[in-house]
């Protein structure tokens, strides 16, 4: 991947690498693994340090987080074509995988609440749940409006939130979460935590004004802020050059003098080293960094039960994308280089699993999401009159429907 | 005239000033200014008049906003469609700046621009944020500014007329959920005015009062009561700046009863108006107000369907006034 040429070089010859698994790589080069020579040679010239230090748990853990993402859509979507009972919408993730778990495997997502570094997501939050390590099964029932979902039926696919995780959530607006999230960052430096705030963005938040307001802040304040901004040409049906004079988002992110990189959004391990990188700057004190993430998403901006397959292509082509809508041959060729497929070829390349592994923990992955869905839709519906709670910390408001 | 969509007419109307004034300028975000009606031609302001005066942004409703408004201050007739998911992102530059620019200019401003403003709240399990029929109090609470909310396409077209040609700055409100309405609107060109309400059924016994969206709601459970024996009025206020009081107090005092019907929560909801114009006016008034509860709509059908008043809720309330 070219790096857009704002981008400092980085200083390769500080970075310990692991002996462990530098050895390795020898180990499997030397042997003669079941593995071509050269793509072995690519993979780690492309990665000289970060995830080739990760030990295979974590690798096969971003493997496997690649998949739970992609098996919950490929999953909802059947439930959303067969079921005529099933309510829930999403705004499907698929195609962009690897953003959020590259990005996410390079945070804190577990321990105390005060440790934990914080993710602001966007409309299409799904992948970034559970990447960040949400409880699926809760998630699906939430986003079947069920009372024992993840916020009790009263938030859905646009407002999922689990601060237990650090996810602090997704929000329905293109606009505010990044500002949001600089003033999460803000604190943790007030406080002199070593925490992180990352926010997932598309491409059409650039074009509102918290774009501006988030970045200048962020370099004002040397704030702990990741901006991630997933460039999967679309927002909603338009193209992003016509919100967007850059080829490179990331080149309007330099222009706040932030360090700023853009990255193949397929591809997890150079989104991980990414974001490795930025996390280490940011909690070093030295300040934000932007990532863009070019990527793709493979079905429409949104979905919603009562599709039918063939029409509309099935969250394909959509009655509303009357005057931008995207080529189909520009489709295929994104789903060519398919996040799913490229991490499972660099582990193998890097003997972290074979064939057979990989196919196992697919399977294994496809019965968890089919247990997820199995209890989220067996969960009870909401009652009405807690429609009145919540609003405030405590009590309920009066009901003024009935006059 | 003939059978036409609500997007149809309203875009009619636009098309119409476009083609007269050659200045005026439209800016949209995701929606293109494309309607189509079984029988008429497409229109699609976007290729009628090019992207010189008709443009896309990126997701910016504040750039929109203020773009009409500058517009106009150079004197070209703009408007703009601010989708729901933004409805309330222009509001600094409509409540502290075009609200009052005549007014701090002494009268000098030229404002002859128009943002229509997309509110959703009829489809349940869209969630807190996509659920905006809240919008008519924040909106109609600015002076300076005309707020209107057709709830036909007929008056959706006019009014649309009617809010170009004004020389004041209009925001022009429109409920998503009517967008499946359709009614006979002419070809020609007409102006419903933006200061009078309309009174849909006459009668004698109750005064039901609503606007834009809750007006299907209202009428409905009109027809329930007048199956039941009762009088029912039905008026639909179009206009929330500047209130028509002069057609609220006309029926309350030949009601002396007021229901009002609105999809806004409940606090300072049109209907708190619309009551508190009726009692100074009117002595001796019984009145109800049925509103969205003052709490954020929640995803869930059943809570959300349980907390939109809906024309049972409206029966009810009325019975307990009859």
């Amino acid at each position: 991947m070219e790096h857009d040429r704002t981008i400092p070089q980085w200083e390769t010859e500080d970075t310990p690498v692991s002996p462990a698994r530098r050895g390795f790589l020898m180990l499997a080069a030397a042997s003669g693994a079941a593995i071509s020579v050269g793509r072995s040679a690519a993979a780690f010239t492309d990665v000289p340090f970060a995830a080739a230090d990760l030990d295979d748990d974590s690798l096969i853990g971003m493997y496997r987080t690649i998949l739970q993402i992609r098996w919950h859509e490929r999953r909802q979507a059947d439930e959303m074509l067969s079921n005529p009972d099933y309510r829930g919408y999403n705004h499907f993730y698929a195609g962009q995988e690897a953003v959020a778990t590259g990005v996410c495997a390079a945070l804190r997502n577990s321990g105390p609440r005060e440790q934990l570094d914080l993710v602001y997501s966007s409309h299409r939050p799904s992948g970034h749940a559970i990447a960040k390590g949400v409880d699926i099964p809760k998630m699906v029932a939430e986003m079947d409006f069920r009372a024992t979902g993840m916020n009790g039926g009263y938030g859905a696919e646009m407002h999922i939130s689990d601060p237990d995780v650090g996810f602090i959530g997704a929000d329905g607006m293109i606009g505010p979460a990044p500002v949001i999230a600089s003033g999460s960052a803000f604190a943790f430096r007030a406080r002199g935590s070593d925490q992180v705030a990352v926010v997932f963005a598309g491409d059409g938040n650039y074009a509102a004004p918290h774009f501006h307001s988030t970045l200048n802040n962020a370099k004002l304040l040397d704030l702990p802020l990741i901006y991630v901004c997933e460039n999967n040409l679309y927002h909603q049906y338009a193209h992003y050059s016509l919100s967007c004079p850059h080829e490179d988002i990331a080149s309007a992110a330099a222009a706040y003098g932030i360090t700023a990189e853009t990255v193949d959004g397929q591809d997890v391990v150079q989104v991980y080293n990414a974001a490795k990188r930025a996390v280490d700057r940011a909690r070093a004190g030295n300040g934000p960094t932007f990532i863009e993430a070019k990527t793709y998403r493979y079905y429409n901006h949104w979905g919603a039960p009562g599709a039918k397959v063939g029409e509309l292509g099935a969250f394909g082509y959509d009655p509303l994308a009357i005057t931008h809508f995207r080529p189909e041959k520009e489709l295929r060729a994104w789903m060519q280089r398919d996040p799913v497929d490229i991490s499972r070829r660099i582990l193998a390349d890097w003997g972290v699993m074979d064939a057979a592994r990989a196919a196992e923990i697919e399977d294994e992955v496809k019965a968890e999401i089919e247990a997820a869905f199995e209890w989220a839709l067996s969960q009870p519906l909401c009652t009405p009159e807690d429609g009145l709670r919540h609003v405030f910390a405590e009590g309920t408001v009066p009901a003024r429907q009935f006059g | 005239m003939a059978m036409k969509s609500w997007m149809y007419s309203v875009l009619e109307a636009v098309q119409h000033e476009m083609q007269e004034d050659p200045a005026m300028t439209w800016i949209f975000e995701l929606t293109p200014p494309v309607a189509s009606n079984p029988g008429r031609p497409v229109i699609n302001l976007e290729t009628e008049f090019g992207r010189k005066r008709v443009v896309n942004t990126g997701i910016d409703e504040n750039w929109m906003a203020s773009a009409v408004l500058g517009a106009g201050l150079a004197g070209s007739k703009s408007a703009t469609y601010i989708p729901y998911q933004g409805a309330c992102m222009p509001f600094e530059v409509i409540q502290n700046v075009a609200g009052k620019l005549r007014s701090m200019t002494g009268g000098k401003a030229s404002m002859p621009v128009v943002w229509i403003i997309e509110m959703t709240g009829q489809t349940p399990g869209f969630g807190g944020q996509h659920s905006c029929y809240e919008e008519d109090s924040y909106y109609m609470h600015i002076p300076g500014v005309r707020t209107v909310i057709p709830s036909t396409p007929y008056d959706a077209k006019g009014l649309m007329h009617a809010a170009i040609r004004s020389p004041d700055p209009v925001v022009y409100l429109y409920p998503a959920g009517l967008r499946t309405l359709t009614e006979d609107v002419p070809d020609e060109a007409y102006e419903v005015p933006l200061d009078k309400a309309a009174v849909r059924i006459e009668g004698s016994d109750l005064t039901i009062v609503s606007s834009g969206a809750g007006m299907p709601v209202a009428l409905e459970a009109a027809e329930t009561l007048a199956g039941e024996g009762a009088s029912v009025e039905v008026i639909d206020l179009r206009v929330l700046k500047e209130m028509d009081t002069e057609t609220i107090v006309n029926s309350v005092a030949k009601t002396k009863r007021l229901l009002t019907v609105d999809q806004s929560y409940y606090t300072l909801c049109p209907g708190a108006e619309v009551i508190a114009r009726a009692v100074e006016n009117v002595d001796g008034v019984k009145v109800k107000r049925v509103a969205f509860p003052d709490a954020p709509p929640p995803a869930s059908p059943e809570m959300f369907l349980w907390m939109r008043p809906g024309p049972q809720q409206v029966v009810e309330a009325a019975r307990a006034i009859l």
